[in-house]
């Protein structure tokens, strides 16, 4: 396990490599945004405020600065807003988690069970009901999803989220009105994905010979499928849920957007767009570590859920 | 805006539990039969039946309630020096003062009114050269009672440190480094000596972005960017980007009485689906849209909404022509491409018909109607035969290749260099290899002035003063010449403009210059919509003028808004 956690230094020193590189590709940067539309600023002036902020150093230089900069926990102000990038991770990351862990909460307390279902009453109607749902799932895209719901509850309900956010802790009950519908939205692809791994993995367990063997003690079906069958069946559906985390962080930049939620997703876009280097640099390497190890804990599970899986 | 038409409640309105429950599963319908593909229902183009002009509330004003708008912007920094962002200028005008300002809608007769009002000066004048302009401060102007200005007195004192300011750093400093140096010879009066005689400073200084701030926040941060103190009727309470901009009520505002609502709630939204839907539900009291058909599909939901057609004076976009370089030198390729290509096609089509033809200039400084496309002269006309004649005299019988590259302001854009791009080659066998690029991009490539071909481009929004849009626009020298003209009568027509001080001439001067411009395509205007301002039937006084919505760089309007509930 130790060998395969350093295993991930390469990779993140990788990341770094890339969007570092990435930004310094794109054309323009934040302060031709910031303060050049006007069209009454000169070279002169903006080369001054690139010295400032250290524009005008050297490539390895700046990459240099901003790894002792991660390193040492403190990345630096935003180009473009001013703001310490601390204090705007500080506000985005608890939206983006509780989007997405909600997110997740909801996709797989709707897809397990309806793939269970749909697993043991293979072909019925009900089964053709879920897998249709699953397809839909994966077919529409987040954006389109989050539209139509959004304004099917303001034509049909007169009533959407209330816009903005408000801490949990602050209002449970106006927080969980704002993340409740960004959430069923977002976790559906990933309940479409789960639901038909769930329903074809627990298919080709319960024909294995110890759930035959189960059957034939005479034991409760509620006992074979969920004590026998659902555990072996459930490491497919791991891999499928931590592939996922990246495509909900991916889903939370739309999501976020249409909702009018201030996450890690509209902070990332916006700095994108606005060549905000230090804000993206930082962000990537967030959700890069977080992946990283998100994945380690998916093989630790595997250990917990197989124990013939022994890393050594 | 009548009263007589008020309906219920949007978001008082009650929704049982059986109600929910049916609408729940026809949702499910709706939904599916959209994924269908239901017809999508375009409301009859119905834009004429809509008022251009919605007067003040004849009824006294109620005090109090809270305003609230779902923008699709949000402010970068609150520094007023270092952007000019629409985000930021929202509500900069409600927060702070400036010395000058334009009519508000309550005052104005008409549309186009744009007469001036002193806002932090009480009277103006020139000397008989335009070169020293002396502005008299109104007396007990308090700055807000917050740390560390606690209400403390505005004094001229505060505007020199201000204007100098503004001179020394950040995007303003070609306006402000024309002032040679401000004078303060009382408490209450401040003089400007201007480098050139110019009779449009009082214009220059009633633009939303030359707000008053404090001297004591830029001393104690360093900066602006984090707190925005002035004089205006409202106090900046919170500023949570992506979230939300709180104002509230004055109450040591110079102009007794007002604001009237007690806060002001800008919400960050930047889907456009997202503000529709909070205008439905009551979550926004107002919203821009484009299109007649929208304003048709939200009167569904709320059928006693209150719809502005609002008419642009001018259009922000054209085709900017690299006319320093061949082919686009040549005065005969601009003329042929500006026949080739179809505008009033574009207006039909892509803005339903309620879009501008596309000027740069607002017409308003030079007559008083909206030109029509007989005004702008031969080369105007949609003729792609004599488009073509003129392009072959020009040496291209067979057209030529060439790049676009723009960057997609609002969604329209895109089927409009299309269209163009389409036009070009049927009518004159011109390639235009399009490229679309993120903002960053495009802005960086525009704004060089180094680039080949053809783009998109732009003037920015915030300023519509005669000034603005002609000498700085247009004249050789300036910075903000983004499409490159380069023709001597109108430098020196913009030049002489600037030193005439009688309206009547202005307007003959602005024509010429206008009269050259078109005639010589310096500038090739595309068009542009309209849009509707819609609002909840119980807002008042939220009207735009001609010049600037109320709900981007017109915000200081807002201090006249109230709630009629």
């Amino acid at each position: 396990m130790l060998r395969r956690a350093l295993l991930a230094v390469p990779v993140l020193f990788l990341s770094s490599l890339i969007v570092f590189g990435l930004m310094r590709v794109m054309p323009g940067d934040a302060l031709t945004v910031l303060m050049a539309e006007s069209g009454n600023i000169g070279e002169k002036e903006l080369a001054k405020v690139r010295k400032d902020l250290r524009l005008d150093l050297p490539y390895h230089e700046q990459y240099l600065v901003w790894v002792w900069q991660m390193v040492s926990l403190s990345p630096g102000d935003s180009l473009f807003t001013g703001e310490p990038i601390v204090v705007s991770l500080r506000k985005a990351i608890p939206v983006t988690l509780e989007l997405t862990l909600l997110a997740m909460v909801l996709g797989i307390a709707i897809a397990v069970p309806i793939g269970v279902l749909s697993a043991t009453r293979q072909d019925t109607a009900s089964d053709y009901a879920g897998r249709m749902v699953a397809v839909s799932g994966l077919s529409l895209p987040d954006f389109w999803l989050g539209t139509l719901v959004i304004t099917f509850a303001a034509i049909w309900f007169h009533w959407i989220p209330p816009i903005g956010y408000t801490s949990f802790w602050d209002s449970p009950g106006r927080n969980l009105q704002q993340f409740l519908l960004p959430a069923a939205v977002l976790g559906f692809r990933l309940a479409a994905a789960t639901m038909r791994m769930t329903r074809s993995t627990v298919l080709e367990v319960l024909r294995e010979d110890y759930v035959r063997t189960a059957w034939a003690k005479g034991l409760a079906g509620r006992i074979v499928v969920y004590k026998h069958a659902l555990k072996n069946a459930l490491i497919p559906v791991v891999t499928v849920v931590g592939g996922q985390l990246g495509v909900l962080l991916a889903g939370a930049v739309v999501v976020e957007t249409i909702f009018a939620l201030p996450g890690m997703g509209r902070l990332t876009v916006e700095a994108i767009a606005y060549r905000d280097y230090p804000v993206v640099q930082t962000n990537v390497m967030l959700v890069a570590g977080t992946l990283v190890t998100l994945n380690l804990l998916v093989d630790m599970t595997y250990a917990w859920l197989d124990p013939r899986i022994r890393y050594g | 805006m009548s009263t007589k038409d008020r309906g219920p409640k949007v978001d008082g309105k009650q929704v049982s539990r059986r109600q929910f429950l049916h609408r729940a599963g026809w949702t499910g319908v709706g939904v599916g039969a959209l994924a269908l593909g239901a017809p999508h229902h375009r409301a009859a183009a119905q834009a004429g039946s809509y008022p251009e002009w919605i007067p003040p509330s004849t009824k006294p004003p109620k005090r109090g309630g809270t305003l609230t708008r779902a923008s699709a912007w949000d402010p970068p920094m609150l520094d007023p020096r270092m952007t000019q962002s629409v985000g930021l200028y929202q509500f900069a005008g409600l927060t702070s003062s400036r010395l000058v300002r334009y009519t508000f809608v309550e005052e104005a007769s008409n549309p186009v009114d744009i007469g001036l009002k002193g806002d932090l000066a009480e009277s103006w004048s020139a000397s008989p050269d335009y070169r020293i302009w002396t502005f008299k401060l109104r007396q007990g102007v308090k700055w807000q009672n917050v740390p560390p200005l606690n209400g403390r007195e505005l004094t001229s004192a505060d505007i020199k440190y201000c204007f100098e300011a503004y001179a020394k750093e950040g995007v303003q400093t070609f306006n402000f480094k024309e002032i040679e140096g401000v004078e303060t010879p009382d408490k209450y009066t401040v003089r400007l000596h201007m480098h050139t005689p110019n009779v449009f400073v009082p214009q220059s200084l009633a633009e939303p972005i030359t707000v008053i701030f404090s001297r004591e926040v830029l001393e104690e941060d360093g900066d602006l960017k984090k707190r925005l103190i002035g004089t205006g009727p409202f106090i900046l309470k919170e500023h949570n980007r992506k979230v939300r901009v709180v104002l509230t009520r004055n109450p040591d505002y110079f102009d007794k009485g007002r604001p009237y609502v007690d806060e002001y709630i800008i919400l960050s939204t930047p889907d456009a689906a997202t503000r529709t839907a909070a205008f439905r539900t009551g979550q926004a009291d107002f919203i821009h849209v484009s299109s007649p058909s929208e304003v048709e599909v939200l009167r569904k939901t709320n059928p006693n909404l209150v719809a502005q057609s609002y008419h642009n004076t001018l259009t922000p976009f054209g085709v900017a022509m690299a006319q320093d370089k061949p082919p686009f030198n040549d005065v005969r390729v601009r003329r042929a491409i500006a026949m080739a290509i179809d505008r009033q096609k574009q207006v039909d089509t892509v803005f339903e018909g309620h879009g501008i033809l596309g000027w740069g200039v607002p017409y308003i400084y030079y007559q008083d109607k909206a030109p029509t496309a007989a005004q702008f002269g031969p080369w105007w006309q949609y003729k792609p035969a004599e488009a073509k004649k003129l392009l072959a005299e020009a040496g291209h019988p067979n057209g030529f290749s060439t790049t676009l590259f723009y960057y997609e302001y609002f969604p329209q854009m895109t089927s409009q260099v299309q269209l163009v791009q389409s036009d070009l080659k049927k009518n004159l066998n011109i390639d235009v290899k399009i490229t679309k690029m993120d903002y960053t991009t495009y802005y960086g490539r525009y704004a060089d002035l180094k680039w080949e071909g053809l783009s998109w481009g732009f003037q920015s929004g915030h300023a519509v003063g005669i000034d603005e849009r002609t000498y700085q626009y247009m004249h050789s020298k300036s910075t903000k010449n983004f499409f490159r003209v380069n023709d001597p009568q109108i430098d020196e027509l913009s030049s002489k403009l600037r030193q005439t001080p009688d309206v009547k001439e202005q307007r003959v001067i602005t024509k010429k210059i206008v009269d050259r411009e078109f005639d010589q395509v310096a500038r090739l205007w595309m068009p542009y919509d309209n849009g509707f301002l819609v609002f909840q039937p119980h807002m008042r006084n939220g009207a735009a003028l001609a010049l600037r919505r109320t709900d981007g760089y017109g915000s200081p309007h807002m201090a006249r808004v109230w709630l009629d509930k």
